[in-house]
């Protein structure tokens, strides 16, 4: 017990050693994002982005003539010390909060800045409650909704595959996943003639989802499009097991599937459909974006893995842009800047802000089309109407 | 008909692979009362043996490219290695220990691994090509079953098989029954003990190793989470085969395979997401009706 | 019952210690601690409620449970139901019956049924899974973590599914943490030297002598169940002021095995061992986290990379078990004079 008495007091010397130094004439950015754990491999990609973006604005002069310093504090990829680490930042004097990648992992820290009366913006979290739903007024996610993502999936799908008869299987293993069903359930009333032929639900981590399968086998006819609401790691084993079953119907996904990394897993695969905002693949119809790719090469060493990369330059460039006319890092002035933004044009497609949601319920997304295992974009997307945001807070 | 069939074929799959996660528990558990809670992290540890160790998304295969001769017995004795190192680093220490303290040690080692594994590889799940040629399906009376779903049950049965044979046929089978049944009239009955359970780690080690290989195939990719959840259903099926009794657990881990499968196909669509608390109540039921399992072997009652 | 008495009087000093003990922690805390390092100290009063739970049936039956942490589940949503403003409930959780949803309960109210909801909950399941013994009433309550999981996962409208629920009032300070633990030592207490829990005590260590001198195994071990499952319905409750977002994610395997590990390594037939073996894990997971972020000592920054933290954990508590096997307390009681009251032994 003295022992333990002992070690306690001094972990709280320790504490104290470490405690912060307040910044002068700069602009503090707080990161409380995951460096170890599970988190890291969606977190550090983002964050770089984030800094490429604070990188370039200092170069340019800094904002508003002060030069922007970035804080970190590691989240662990832990709940509790997520909120430690938004503390960590705060006391360090983050003008703004970045939190993780995921709405559950990024809410604790979020929630510490919405108490201190922060800007807080998830790096790229896909659900509602990321913004005023969840969190609160200044609370904003970069990313698009996942549920935009399943909605334009489906209407691209009907207006330009010709896709009538649709399946949804849907992974149960996390908000995300349910996100992208809700938008694709919401969009299909919308569309006419188009028709459900059926629906199922596995679990990410199940060993093999043949059960899935023998039901979508067992359907009189095989369907136009198949709906898959999944992520990583579950993604790749169910899409090879569709595949290996014979199924060829084509494969609507989120863009949690988006990368290359994994095509190797099954090779040759075809008819498979991903949103994104931005392409890794080098033939963005932008070429902004194809020169931000090889600025992320040159500075991180490696090619962007995925579309997540995109939404962490996103969320400074829009803060930036707010805080440049706010001429103030107040976060009510700045968050009412944001909540101007309509159709903000950002590297990565347009952003809108309103005081209803700080999150967009509809996007450009552009198509990627996976034919024998090389991912191309051959489209782009942007759904008919707005999700409305009753709908979305309702799920 | 064929409906029929391939649900048949859909559970002896998944029962398999239970089957062989639940042998490799039942069989360390036989010889030292420890319930192994690293066995699915062996699992995942002896696919991420196939890839070079880096954090990048892509995966860079290192030993997955060798032909598979040379690649199964080495992923195999990959996964014995580690289990042999656990025994002789760890549980070495542990004879004597409440099983509880034997659990947790376990956990942690398993926690261990899992660690190491995410350091050297992040998260992100690798991709692995083995054998894409399993992937594609053949026809059996009428039902189109994937070739590995059929390699998977077949390897099960092999692996059985042999196994019987030899814990029926040979003198170290015999030994590790023995120890399985009473451990200590066994040693004192001249079996080595140091030498059985080591063995009986290496075994075990090896069923891990050969369902990491199958999930490998199965899904394509090595993530560090792979073998949790076989790893829980396999440890849930040795209880209620009856702990101690390797048919048992083998038994269990079919019907459980069995019991999700079904209840996957037949639960209406909105209860199809509650699939794990139908399982794991039918799990409870079963406990309720055989507390001491299914098949109880006669050291499991309680001697005064 | 002169007995009685004198058993209070020989033990009474471990909580008082252990009390005590916890106090010097929350006031130094208090006043010396920053924010983030306040939090730690929280964090780990709501665990030592969840370990002392957990010894009160583990301890006491010497049944390892895998089930206790979905009672924490319980508390934590039921505290969520309770206290979320309603404007905010009625948007998210519209699965709930009328007077919850138009309602908003003070902390101390709503703790405190939350405990309750998970005592409830804990003798109705109990009186099912507590007929079991051995591993197979540890596998029953594994199964009873999984349902619980998976219903709180995908029961959408009451439960908001996987997602994070947000906006149980952020009340957490060191000091109700204190107050916390101080109820679980003490309800701990009271049920180690009551009749139930000298019983079953009895029945963990000579099964068979005890159900000869009549002790009603299934009954005492039920008792122990739901007290400790109440001790944990509150340190969930406690556990959603301090995150102030509740998902059933934080209430599976990892926390379920940390919180055993913490049990095991302190020493798990003692009450003492429940709170040291909080106090010294989550001590060496905060030094080693330091490390982490680096340590400045003199002009040098020493550091250890990112990830390591988790692995020494682990391997530190593979060793601690390696040679203490019986946690870190040899299951013995911290008393005045030193002298163990018993516990692992067959005395208490």
């Amino acid at each position: 017990m003295r022992f333990a008495l002992t070690l306690g007091t001094l972990t709280a010397a320790a504490a104290l050693w470490c405690a912060p130094a307040y910044a002068g004439d700069q602009i503090v950015v707080g990161f409380a994002t995951a460096a170890s754990g599970f988190m890291t491999a969606y977190d550090k990609p983002a964050q770089d982005a984030a800094l490429i973006r604070i990188d370039e604005i200092n170069k340019a002069g800094g904002l508003l003539g002060k030069q922007i310093k970035a804080v970190f504090a590691d989240t662990k990829t832990d709940q509790a010390e997520g909120a430690k680490a938004g503390l960590a930042v705060l006391d360090q004097g983050a003008d703004l909060v970045i939190v993780s990648c995921d709405y559950d992992f990024g809410a604790p820290a979020a929630l510490q800045a919405q108490a201190a009366g922060k800007v807080s913006f998830f790096l790229c979290a896909e659900s509602v409650k990321a913004g005023i739903q969840g969190v609160g007024p200044y609370s904003f996610s970069a990313s698009v909704l996942a549920a935009v993502q399943g909605a334009t999936m489906a209407e691209w799908a009907y207006n330009k595959k010709n896709a009538r008869d649709f399946y949804r299987l849907l992974d149960s293993w996390t908000v995300y996943n349910k996100g992208i069903c809700d938008g694709f359930d919401w969009m299909m009333p919308r569309l006419k003639d188009a028709k459900l032929v059926g629906e199922d639900t596995f679990k990410n981590d199940d060993p093999s989802i043949a059960s899935q399968i023998t039901r979508i086998k067992s359907l009189p006819k095989e369907p136009d499009a198949i709906m898959l609401c999944t992520m990583m790691p579950g993604a790749v084993s169910a899409i090879k097991q569709i595949r290996a079953a014979g199924i060829k119907s084509m494969i609507l996904n989120g863009s949690g599937v988006d990368g290359s990394y994994w095509l190797n897993a099954t090779p040759d695969l075809s008819n498979f459909f991903v949103p994104v905002q931005g392409s890794i693949y080098g033939d963005d119809p932008n070429p902004k974006v194809n020169e931000f790719n090889a600025k992320y090469k040159a500075v991180t060493g490696g090619d962007p893995s995925s579309q997540y990369v995109y939404p962490g330059y996103v969320l400074i460039d829009v803060w930036a842009k707010a805080v440049e006319r706010a001429k103030s890092t107040d976060a009510a002035a700045v968050v009412a800047e944001l909540e101007k933004m309509k159709d903000e044009p950002t590297l990565f497609g347009p952003r809108t802000f309103t005081s209803e949601i700080h999150h967009q319920n509809r996007g450009r997304y552009l198509i990627v089309d996976t034919e024998n295992g090389k991912p191309k974009v051959v489209d782009e997307w942007t759904i008919s109407e707005k999700i409305p945001v009753d709908y979305l807070t309702s799920k | 008909m064929t409906a029929l069939l391939q649900i048949a074929f859909d559970a002896l799959n998944l029962g398999s692979l239970y089957a062989l996660g639940a042998l490799g528990i039942a069989l360390i558990f036989g010889v030292m009362r420890l319930v192994n809670f690293a066995h699915g992290d062996y699992m995942a540890f002896c696919v991420f043996a196939l890839l070079w160790p880096s954090t990048d998304a892509a995966a860079i295969v290192f030993a997955g490219n060798l032909p598979f001769y040379v690649l199964v017995p080495l992923v195999l004795a990959v996964g014995a290695l580690l289990s042999m190192l656990s025994e002789i680093l760890v549980y070495r220490r542990f004879r004597n220990a409440n099983p509880a303290t034997m659990m947790i040690a376990s956990f942690a080692l398993g926690f261990v691994i899992r660690h190491f594994l995410l350091m050297l590889f992040s998260s992100r799940p690798k991709s692995v090509t083995l054998w894409p040629d399993l992937s594609l399906p053949v026809e059996i009376f009428g039902a189109r079953i994937p070739m590995l779903q059929v390699i998977t049950i077949l390897v099960t049965i092999v692996v059985l098989v042999l196994l019987t044979l030899f814990l029926k046929r040979t003198r170290y089978g015999l030994e590790m029954r023995a120890a399985a049944e009473n451990f200590t009239m066994a040693r004192m009955l001249g079996v080595r003990a140091n030498r059985v359970i080591l063995l009986a780690f290496a075994i075990s080690g090896m069923l891990a190793a050969a369902i990491g290989l199958i999930l490998a195939t199965n899904s394509g990719t090595a993530d560090i989470n792979m073998g949790a959840n076989v790893m829980l259903i396999a440890f849930i099926a040795t209880v209620i085969g009856g702990l101690g009794s390797l048919e048992g657990a083998v038994a269990a881990g079919f019907l459980i395979g069995a019991a999700s499968v079904i209840f996957q196909a037949t639960l209406p669509h909105d209860a199809r997401v509650f699939r794990d608390a139908f399982v794991y109540g039918a799990v409870i039921v079963a406990l309720l009706v055989r507390p001491q399992g299914l098949f109880a072997p006669k050291s499991a009652k309680q001697r005064v | 019952m002169p007995q009685r008495s004198s058993v209070l009087w020989r033990t009474i000093s471990t909580p008082v210690m252990l009390i005590l003990g916890l106090l010097v922690i929350a006031a130094l805390t208090y006043w010396l601690g920053n924010r983030p390092f306040n939090r730690t100290v929280v964090e780990m009063l709501i665990n030592i409620m969840v370990v002392t739970g957990l010894y009160v049936f583990v301890g006491n039956s010497g049944v390892l449970s895998f089930g206790h942490i979905s009672f924490m589940c319980l508390g934590a949503y039921m505290t969520a139901w309770l206290t979320i403003p309603p404007f905010m409930k009625s948007v998210t959780l519209r699965g709930l019956p009328d007077f919850i949803l138009h309602s908003q309960l003070p902390m101390w109210i709503a703790t405190p049924l939350s405990g309750l909801l998970a005592a409830v909950f804990a003798l109705i399941v109990g009186r099912i899974i507590m007929r079991l013994s051995g591993i197979a009433a540890s596998i029953a309550t594994f199964g009873l973590l999984g349902v619980v999981n998976n219903v709180y996962s995908n029961w959408d409208s009451v439960t908001g599914g996987q997602g994070s629920i947000v906006g149980t009032p952020p009340t957490m300070n060191v000091w109700i943490g204190w107050i916390g633990a101080t109820v679980a030592i003490i309800i701990a207490y009271l049920y180690a030297i009551s009749r139930s829990g000298l019983a079953l005590r009895a029945a963990r260590d000579e099964s068979v002598a005890a159900s000869a001198s009549g002790i009603d195994i299934v009954r005492e071990r039920l008792i122990a169940f739901v007290v400790s499952a109440f001790i944990i319905g509150l340190a969930g409750a406690l556990y959603a002021h301090f995150l102030s977002i509740v998902n059933p994610g934080s209430f599976y395997l990892r926390t379920t095995f940390i919180t055993l590990a913490m049990l095991v390594v302190g020493g798990m037939y003692s009450l003492t061992g429940a709170v040291v073996g909080v106090v010294v894990l989550s001590a060496l997971i905060e030094l080693l986290r330091d490390l982490e972020k680096g340590v400045t000592v003199g002009s040098t920054v020493i550091g250890i990379p990112n990830g390591v933290q988790e692995i020494a954990i682990g391997l530190i508590m593979v060793a601690i078990l390696m040679f203490l096997p019986a946690g870190l307390t040899r299951n013995r009681e911290l008393t005045w004079s030193g002298w163990p009251f018993g516990g692992a032994s067959k005395g208490a």
